[in-house]
């Protein structure tokens, strides 16, 4: 077992957490392959089926993300703590699997009352990651991120990737 | 200008908690809530649990399909029964057994329809003071319409059928939502903080937005494009852009093209530069587009396949087109791309509200189909819309302009049923000039009006008949038909004419006795779908087969008729009776496989369905008892007529013959044996014996019939039956001293009309001689007076037609004209009804003369 790799791997996991918080949306592509793609899922007990809420691939979120400062959005950051779980490396060392709890909250910002909101921090959502990378030259990048989340009541929210 | 005070709402109906409550009892308790989809509780004893004006409710699916809902309280203690969101009562639980909803607290057990069928130490408990059968769970008025959505109602006595609340709302939507089952594949849900109606508001707002921009973006001037906005009653609204009527269809179809092959060759376009473009594509023919399209797509079936989602839409919607229903007061239905997308409002505080966000396809979905569907719904109704919708970019900041239409319906309709002005919630309700509520109505009884309940059980030509004329009459008080059938009451008529030549599975709605609107218009409750059990006479009360108990001044038995049958068929698969429109569905589908059908009952019924069915090819053989068809309602020469008209179109006519046993094959007829020996096959029976007046109800209740054990219920001549406040019309009423109902929509309409009369204190309707018509092939047979048959005394002479084919049976008792059969000669029809209805009797040793002039002698 690549332990090298691993470590890198799990790296990141964390970078993309850092950039994605940061909403640094240029250094999380930088660590996703060409074929990237993501999804936003949640499995809905209520309606007792699994449901995609987002899904595209980075053409489609580097469009989506050129067009966020023309959008009203709330403007609480997401602060996402994730710990990565599991990492598995293909025998052929070209791919790996990787999932990772997150917890996501929202330091609020915008508010009904922002004079009293602002500052609070909330728990945003939860679930986990499940990512996929590709391997080229001894460097992982993300190929495919499910980002799978518990949450089916998703109150005022975010216009960004979680 | 500046606008006055009146123009604006009184913020306090946004957070007066006094008024909050006030909307939940008045409101949210009283209206037709889409609380889930049935494909959430998609198998037997599935579940769905959800919540109206803070009571919690229960949906379940029962073993035999049917969706009810209930209080989800014990009636024991009121614990909450089931806490999970969904699931199934089919495995047991730790407190409970397979099959059984049970309360965790001290275990009583319900079934599926809500009967409570264990009670923990029943007997040691209660002795015999309590037995489970005094409990149930409490059972809500519960309908699954419009595309499988489940509607309940909090009140046990809805003052309006879920049908006549949403009245025209979802009409152009329905073609979509209900062409094939739906299935839901989204759903999440918010809280936020802010009362229901902005958000009501809010979507009015995003609405325009999104119409405002479709014009710009699918390059259709404004005065070809459909863009529309409808007001409907109750406050709904309905909205969109549907391409599929307007005069720029032309302009669409080639924009289809143009996109189309920029998709395929990459072609970039601007929005700016579209009409120049449109008019460079629309110059080339059609088969060169399609030739670029292939030179320029080197993989065909990838580009088949990419152009079958890229389309892909809605049932009967095209692509591009947007279809958004509101109702009253925040259920908000949208089609857009290829998705149904609902958004419903649960109030939970003045500023507090939960939206729930289902999105719905087509059960059959493919895998790539879905993703599409889930794809489009994400465009707009994700809980983590990322980034913006292609449609909405450059708007958002911008204000496209409010109509205050949209509002002021709205908050009309608020100010109505809450009895407030919304302008200032201290003072009383005032409809303005135009709106159609004009008398404030009381906060309970909101859609009610003063004065007598008339309750009509039938929805047949009479029962609609009666409540037509009433309000014809001036009646202004509360009018309720309750219908067993399901839909809109259909004209029987047409029946086994031309409804069995369709090929449509479903009815026709130009069949329909009275169009939707016509109900809301004269403000008439239609609940369908909804069977009497019981006439309680010393209450004045209706038992309804779900329990509801329905209290009438007056009421009005227009039940009709049931067809006879013949017990020796009853089980056996492709045996039919025609009275219904499903019945009349059931036969055209078993026709359009059928070869050769067998009717048993030479009648009208039996010759109509013949002719029709031979028009489609079937081969038919009519067996009749009597030595002659039609021998109890016709004149023999009419019926030889109408069996040579027959015969020459290759039916058998087999009369003087019964029918002994019915063969089947494996429970499927297959055949009859008739009391001569002759076998004869077939693929389907009709039996078409009679009809028996459907007075069940009127008998067990104590009322008057023909029989002692039934039979026809006796009327005097203002059609009340033997109760002062009960009477019947049409085919299920006889007037005392006759021996035999007349079942024709003559005499639905004349009962109907002397009982409207009756109920109204009008002026009765001039008595008219029955008439009758048949349609059989090509020949129309219009019929006055009633032929006696049986009486020697009456004879009949042929009279030549004034057109060609035509002819007419004159049937006089001595000298006296009694009745007159026309075939295909309106005018003579004309003449013969103006002497029956006169009481004039021409010579009839010269009416055979088509010389003689019968109405002016």
């Amino acid at each position: 077992m690549d332990l090298d790799l691993e470590k890198q791997i799990e790296r990141t996991i964390y970078r993309a957490a850092l950039a994605l918080d940061t909403q640094q949306w240029n250094d999380w592509f930088a660590l996703c392959d060409e074929k990237f793609e993501y999804a936003i899922t949640s499995f809905s007990p209520e309606i007792n089926k699994d449901m995609i809420y987002f899904s595209g691939d980075k053409k489609e979120l580097k469009g989506l993300m050129d067009m966020l400062p023309k959008h009203n959005t709330d403007h609480s950051p997401l602060h996402r703590h994730t710990s990565v779980y599991t990492i598995d490396v293909a025998k052929n060392g070209e791919t790996a699997t990787a999932v990772s709890s997150v917890i996501v909250y929202q330091n609020m910002l915008d508010g009904q009352n922002s004079h009293l909101d602002s500052g609070e921090s909330r728990l945003f959502v939860i679930g986990h990651y499940h990512d996929k990378f590709i391997i080229k030259d001894g460097m992982a990048k993300f190929a495919h991120r499910e980002a799978k989340l518990d949450n089916r009541r998703l109150d005022k929210g975010s216009h960004w990737p979680i | 200008m500046s606008k006055s005070s009146s123009q604006f709402v009184d913020s306090r109906i946004f957070s007066d908690p006094e008024i909050f409550e006030d909307e939940l009892e008045y409101i949210f308790k009283q209206v037709w809530v889409p609380v889930c989809h049935e494909s959430e509780v998609a198998q037997p004893y599935d579940f769905r649990t959800t919540s109206i004006a803070r009571e919690n409710i229960l949906v379940v699916r029962a073993h035999d399909n049917k969706v009810n809902a209930f209080l989800n309280v014990c009636p024991h203690r009121g614990m909450l029964i089931e806490r999970r969101p969904q699931g199934s009562f089919l495995e047991g639980q730790p407190s409970g057994n397979p099959k059984r909803i049970t309360c965790m607290f001290h275990a009583w057990q319900f079934d599926m329809r809500g009967n409570c069928v264990y009670v923990a130490r029943e007997k040691e408990g209660y002795q015999d003071r309590f037995s489970k059968n005094d409990a149930g769970l409490r059972r809500l008025r519960c309908e699954v319409k419009y595309g499988g959505f489940v509607w309940v109602n909090l009140n046990d006595q809805p003052q309006i059928s879920l049908e006549e609340w949403v009245g025209d709302a979802l009409e152009d939507m329905s073609v979509s939502i209900e062409h094939s089952p739906l299935e839901v594949f989204h759903y999440h849900k918010a809280v936020l903080g802010r009362n229901y109606k902005e958000n009501h508001d809010d979507l009015i707002k995003f609405r325009q937005n999104i119409t405002n921009k479709l014009k710009i973006n699918d390059g259709l001037s404004e005065g070809s494009s459909n863009s529309r906005l409808r007001h409907l009653g109750f406050g709904h609204v309905i909205s969109g852009m549907l391409r599929r009527q307007h005069q720029g269809e032309e302009v669409s179809r080639l924009y289809g093209e143009l996109l189309d092959w920029a998709h395929t060759t990459q072609l970039p376009l601007r929005s700016d530069k579209l009409d120049e473009q449109l008019q460079r594509i629309s110059a080339m023919m059609k088969s060169e587009i399609k030739e670029i399209i292939k030179a320029n797509a080197p993989d065909q079936e990838k580009v088949r396949e990419s152009e079958t989602t890229h389309n892909l839409s809605f049932p009967n919607m095209k692509r591009g087109e947007w279809l958004i229903v509101d109702l009253f007061p925040g259920f908000h239905f949208t089609i857009h791309g290829s998705a149904l997308s609902v958004m419903t409002v649960t109030p939970l505080a003045p500023d507090e509200v939960m939206l729930e966000v289902r999105g719905l396809g087509l059960k059959g979905d493919t895998e790539g189909i879905r993703s599409k569907r889930i794809s489009d719904h994400n465009e707009v109704w994700s809980p983590l819309n990322i980034g913006l919708p292609a449609w909405q970019r450059d708007s958002d900041l911008e204000e496209q302009g409010n109509d205050e239409q949209y509002f002021r319906q709205y908050y009309n309709e608020w100010g109505r049923i809450m009895d407030r002005l919304p302008s200032n919630v201290d003072e009383k309700f005032l409809a303005p000039p135009t709106d159609v509520a004009t008398t404030p109505p009381s906060k309970k009884r909101i859609f009610e009006r003063p004065g007598l309940h008339v309750v009509v059980i039938g929805a047949s030509h009479a029962g609609i008949n009666v409540a037509d004329k009433m309000r014809k009459n001036g009646f202004d008080g509360n009018i309720t038909i309750l219908d067993r059938q399901s839909g809109g009451p259909m004209e029987r008529p047409p029946l086994s004419k031309a409804f069995l030549l369709e090929s449509d599975q479903k009815s026709n709605s130009n069949y329909l006795l009275k169009q939707k609107k016509w109900y809301r218009t004269n403000d008439i409750r239609l609940r369908t779908k909804t069977s009497v059990e019981k006439i309680n006479l010393e209450t004045k009360k209706l038992i309804l087969n779900d329990g509801e108990q329905i209290q009438f001044d007056k009421l009005v038995i227009a039940s009709g008729a049931v067809p006879r049958t013949l017990p020796i068929a009853e089980g056996i698969g492709n045996v039919f009776v025609l009275r219904q429109p499903s019945d009349a569905i059931s036969i055209r589908k078993q026709a359009s496989a059928a070869k050769k059908i067998i009717i048993i009952g030479g009648g009208y019924i039996g010759l109509e369905v013949a002719a029709s069915l031979r028009k489609k090819g079937l081969d038919i053989d009519v067996v009749e008892v009597a030595d002659r068809i039609l021998a109890r309602v016709a004149s023999a020469p009419a019926a030889n007529f109408l069996a040579d008209l027959h015969t020459s179109h290759g039916v058998s006519l087999l009369t003087g013959k019964g029918v002994d046993e019915i063969i089947e094959q494996n429970g499927v007829f297959a055949g009859v044996k008739l009391s001569d020996g002759t076998a004869l096959s077939g693929d389907m029976l009709l039996i078409g014996i009679g009809v028996l007046p459907d007075s069940k109800l009127a008998y067990e209740a104590g009322l008057d019939t023909l029989m002692d054990d039934g039979g026809a219920i006796l009327v005097d001549e203002n059609m009340y039956t033997s109760h002062p406040d009960v009477l019947a019309v049409g085919d299920v009423a006889l007037l005392r001293g006759q021996k035999a109902t007349v079942e024709s929509v003559h005499n639905a309409q004349e009962t109907s009309a002397v009982a409207a009369a009756t109920l109204t204190k009008a002026t009765p309707p001039m008595i008219q001689a029955p008439w009758f018509w048949s349609d059989q092939y090509d020949t129309k047979l219009q019929s006055v007076g009633i032929v006696p048959v049986g009486d020697e005394r009456v004879y009949q002479i042929s009279r030549p037609g004034k057109r060609e084919g035509g002819i007419s049976f004159w049937s006089y008792r001595e000298n006296d004209l009694v009745a007159v059969e026309v075939f295909s000669d309106p005018a003579t029809y004309m003449e013969a009804k103006q002497c029956l209805d006169t009481g004039r009797s021409p010579d009839p040793n010269l009416i055979g003369d088509s010389s003689f002039s019968p109405i002016s002698h």
